[in-house]
């Protein structure tokens, strides 16, 4: 190339540049996202808002402000682009705000298309919880989507920032729930201490130090579709409990960095207490939160245990706070209740846990040679409820056998019935550990059962009685009948 | 020993006659006669009835002491006098089954009376008289079944008195008047036990009286055939003191029969009546009222426009009218003449009345 031709060239080479990359920007601004960059310039409020909403997964989804708020983006002019001619409503309305997130939400074709498999029914779920009750003074619900999961900064819930996630989800159920002026309006009885309980808890300490596998509100309550914990659907009803605590506390893998036990589901299941609440949907039998509390979730202490069973086993547990078992129990930290009856599998209780035969939970401490007075004491108790029972057995079979001839013994019949609470009463005192106190209540037991006995052999006598009585009256009418038959037959041969 | 006592009876004997001429009465009694033929037996049926009578009025003295007429405390007076008074169960036992030999015996005698055709003339009223006894044995009989305030006597009362209140026109006053009020409560206890101790016997008394003295007045009748038959072929025995003691011996063996009834069957008195329970099964009337509730649990529901029990108590109604004013319109029998449709008419309700308990008892 010549040094002519050099320069022209550089000169068109220059103005091709320029004309490209004037064309280049002049297209990058017409596909700009107008609202942002006008929000980004206007600073402040609505630049943060811009700056959320960049972030947020609906952004990077491809979603744009105009999705929700209408508008055109693609103009610079704001009188153009929030025309009402372009669509532009401004902010939505509160009570129908839930509408832009359920267009989406709630329709698997769109939710596909963005390339997520989220659950398209939260929104129903939502219709069906508490917090779609309407809002006290205002047209909307209690808690809808925006309450929880924001408006223009929503990310995924497995982002530390996102609103929802575990470790934040106490804080922001707390907003509401642990401020008793707020709540007062919608369920007065409902106490608003959950979160400080909860923070007291292993679960909430673990939380608090970033640990998203222990459980939150969320975990038990679930989320959307959160119910009162009066109505059986709701995840926490007594009934529904222990299946919600063993969802983690089953859970091997889980539980294997804590070093817990996975057991206590199956064991609760086939206990006494579990048969009673999932068989026999007894409401007041306990579940889990009934000894372990529910926010304030702890494993009972050794020393505490009478005390969680005492809330419904009041007198054995008085009784035994009584005996001289509580101080030597504490001192040798043996967990009270539970070292005669378990813990999660607590089985039906029987009288051979008493005294000093097989399956009796006294020898377990006292033996023949050890504490002699003690293991005396449960020989003696032991055979004194079985003589009771054998005594009892014995007497209803006296009063079966008067009734079966036919006498009337419902009074001995009914008294008997008695025995059964005497055992009840005596099976209570028990705990106290007291054999003076042990006698004298067995001791009613042993005069029902003698009563009935003697009621029992007065009618069996009467019986017999009554049939002798009969041939004698039979012999003295049937010598009266002969005599007047001959009496008869000598007046008639006569004539 | 023996000539003291005789007499010193004598000399009592000598004294009441003195003062009330008892020998005038035995005079009376040696000449009255009883015929005595094959089926003299059935002549004893009414002197049972009168013993079982004076069983049921002694017996029912004696209950009286400690049985309370009310809701709150029959059913426990009851098993007060059945537990713990001193032979209460006899005494009550004796009752229960002596009412319901009472009402065998009478039925027995009325259908040996109607028969022996004794209805007919001049025996009209003593017939009449019958019949209001045996109606009155057997109000005596629906009235003391309530009596415990039993779970069966608290129910068939139910479902007596409903019957009752299908009659038309005075059904629904009547079943008011009897239950005092719309439902067997302790009102109608009140009432029953009121009709029971009170009224019927005062009532029943009075009619046996001319019964007996009609009986007295006109004697024993004798049987149909006898009327011409020769008075030399007939046989009589006197009715002092050989029918006397006749009579007296069946008492005695009647007398222990109830005594075995009473100490191998005593009467049970199973639950107390609870107002709010709903009807055990098997509820049935006692089997006196069998046939006729049996019948009426076969009628269809509507017959001829008319419900079916109210045309089958009509029916009843009609049929024991009948019945009661056969010396009316058995104009045959009172001629003097055999009318056989007497004995087909007797035969038929006897069988209808057996067919009908067994069918009761045996479609339970």
């Amino acid at each position: 190339m010549t040094n002519k031709l050099f320069i022209p060239f550089c000169i068109t080479l220059l103005l091709l540049n320029i004309v490209v990359e004037g064309r280049a920007l002049l297209m990058q601004k017409e596909t700009e996202d107008q609202c942002i960059v006008c929000h980004l310039e206007i600073g402040d409020n609505l630049a943060k808002i811009a700056n959320d909403f960049k972030l947020s997964i609906h952004y990077k989804k491809g979603i744009r402000c105009t999705n929700c708020h209408g508008g055109d983006a693609t103009s610079d002019d704001m009188d153009i682009a929030m025309s009402k001619e372009k669509g532009f409503i401004g902010i939505p309305k509160r009570e129908v705000s839930y509408q832009l997130c359920i267009k989406c939400h709630a329709d698997q074709n769109v939710m596909k298309n963005y390339g997520s498999n989220l659950p398209t029914d939260q929104f129903d779920k939502l219709r069906k919880s508490v917090h779609s009750k309407q809002m006290i003074g205002k047209n909307e619900m209690v808690a809808d989507c925006i309450t929880c999961h924001g408006i223009h900064d929503i990310v995924p819930i497995d982002n530390p920032v996102s609103r929802v996630y575990p470790t934040k989800i106490p804080a922001l159920c707390g907003g509401c729930h642990s401020n008793p002026n707020y709540m007062k309006n919608y369920n007065p009885k409902l106490p608003v201490d959950q979160v400080e309980k909860y923070r007291t808890s292993v679960h909430g300490k673990l939380n608090r130090q970033g640990n998203t596998d222990v459980a939150e509100c969320v975990s038990c309550h679930g989320n959307h579709e959160i119910r009162s914990v009066e109505d059986p659907k709701s995840s926490v009803y007594a009934i529904n409990i222990p299946q919600v605590c063993s969802g983690c506390h089953s859970d091997v893998a889980k539980m294997k960095r804590y070093k817990i036990p996975t057991n206590q589901y199956s064991l609760f299941v086939n206990s006494v207490h579990g048969i009673q609440l999932l068989k026999n949907m007894d409401l007041s039998a306990p579940s889990c939160n009934d000894c372990h509390g529910n926010h304030g979730a702890v494993p009972p202490g050794i020393e505490s245990i009478s005390n969680v069973c005492g809330t419904c086993h009041a007198l054995n547990e008085e009784l035994f706070s009584q005996s001289p078992h509580r101080k030597a129990f504490d001192q040798r930290k043996i967990p009270e209740c539970e070292i005669c009856h378990g813990n999660h599998g607590i089985q039906t209780v029987s009288d051979d846990m008493l005294g000093v035969g097989k399956g009796a939970t006294c020898i377990k401490c006292h033996n023949v040679n050890d504490n002699n007075k003690g293991y005396m004491t449960a020989k003696i108790m032991k055979s004194l409820i079985d003589s009771l029972k054998d005594d009892d057995l014995s007497a209803k079979k006296i009063v079966d056998e008067a009734i079966q001839k036919g006498m009337d013994v419902s009074d001995a019949s009914y008294n008997l019935k008695n025995v059964r609470q005497v055992l009840i009463e005596t099976r209570t005192v028990l705990h106290n550990v007291n054999l003076k106190k042990y006698k004298e209540s067995i001791s009613k037991g042993f005069e029902i059962t003698s009563k009935a006995k003697e009621a029992g052999r007065d009618a069996i006598d009467e019986y017999y009685f009554r049939r002798k009585g009969l041939g004698i009256v039979t012999i003295i009418v049937t010598f009266l009948v002969i005599l007047l038959y001959l009496k008869i037959r000598k007046l008639e041969k006569n004539k | 020993m023996n000539e003291s006592k005789q007499f010193y009876n004598l000399k009592i004997f000598h004294w009441l006659d003195e003062r009330y001429h008892i020998s005038d009465l035995i005079g009376y009694m040696k000449k009255k006669s009883v015929p005595n033929f094959r089926a003299t037996v059935w002549y004893y049926f009414g002197g049972i009835a009168l013993l079982l009578f004076i069983v049921q009025v002694v017996t029912g003295i004696l209950l009286l002491m400690y049985y309370k007429g009310s809701s709150d405390l029959a059913y426990e007076s009851v098993r007060y006098i059945d537990s713990k008074v001193n032979f209460g169960w006899l005494i009550r036992s004796i009752h229960s089954w002596s009412a319901n030999l009472f009402i065998f015996a009478v039925f027995v005698h009325m259908f040996s009376v109607y028969f022996f055709k004794v209805f007919r003339k001049p025996r009209e009223l003593t017939w009449y008289t019958g019949i209001a006894l045996l109606l009155f044995s057997l109000t005596f009989g629906f009235s003391g079944y309530l009596l415990p305030w039993n779970e069966l006597s608290f129910f068939a009362t139910k479902v007596g008195t409903d019957i009752i209140g299908q009659l038309p026109l005075v059904g629904k006053y009547l079943l008011k008047l009897l239950r005092g009020g719309n439902d067997v409560t302790g009102a109608t206890l009140s009432r029953f036990f009121g009709l029971h101790v009170a009224i019927l016997p005062g009532l029943f008394t009075v009619i046996l009286t001319f019964h007996l003295l009609f009986i007295q007045r006109q004697g024993v009748s004798e049987p149909e055939k006898w009327q011409n038959t020769p008075e030399s072929q007939k046989s009589y025995i006197p009715f002092f003191p050989n029918f006397v003691l006749r009579e007296f011996l069946i008492w005695l063996i009647v007398i222990n029969i109830l005594a075995i009834l009473a100490v191998f069957f005593p009467w049970e008195l199973g639950n107390k009546a609870n107002e709010f329970a709903s009807a055990p099964t098997g509820i049935k009337p006692e089997w006196y009222f069998i046939s006729m509730f049996q019948v009426l649990k076969f009628l269809p529901g509507e017959i001829l426009f008319l419900p079916g029990e109210v045309l089958g108590i009509l029916l009843f109604g009609v049929g024991i009218l009948l019945w009661v004013f056969v010396p009316v319109w058995d104009k045959k029998t009172n001629e003097g003449s055999r009318n056989r449709l007497i004995n087909y008419i007797g035969i038929f309700v006897v069988l209808f009345m057996i067919i009908f308990t067994f069918l009761g008892y045996y479609l339970d």
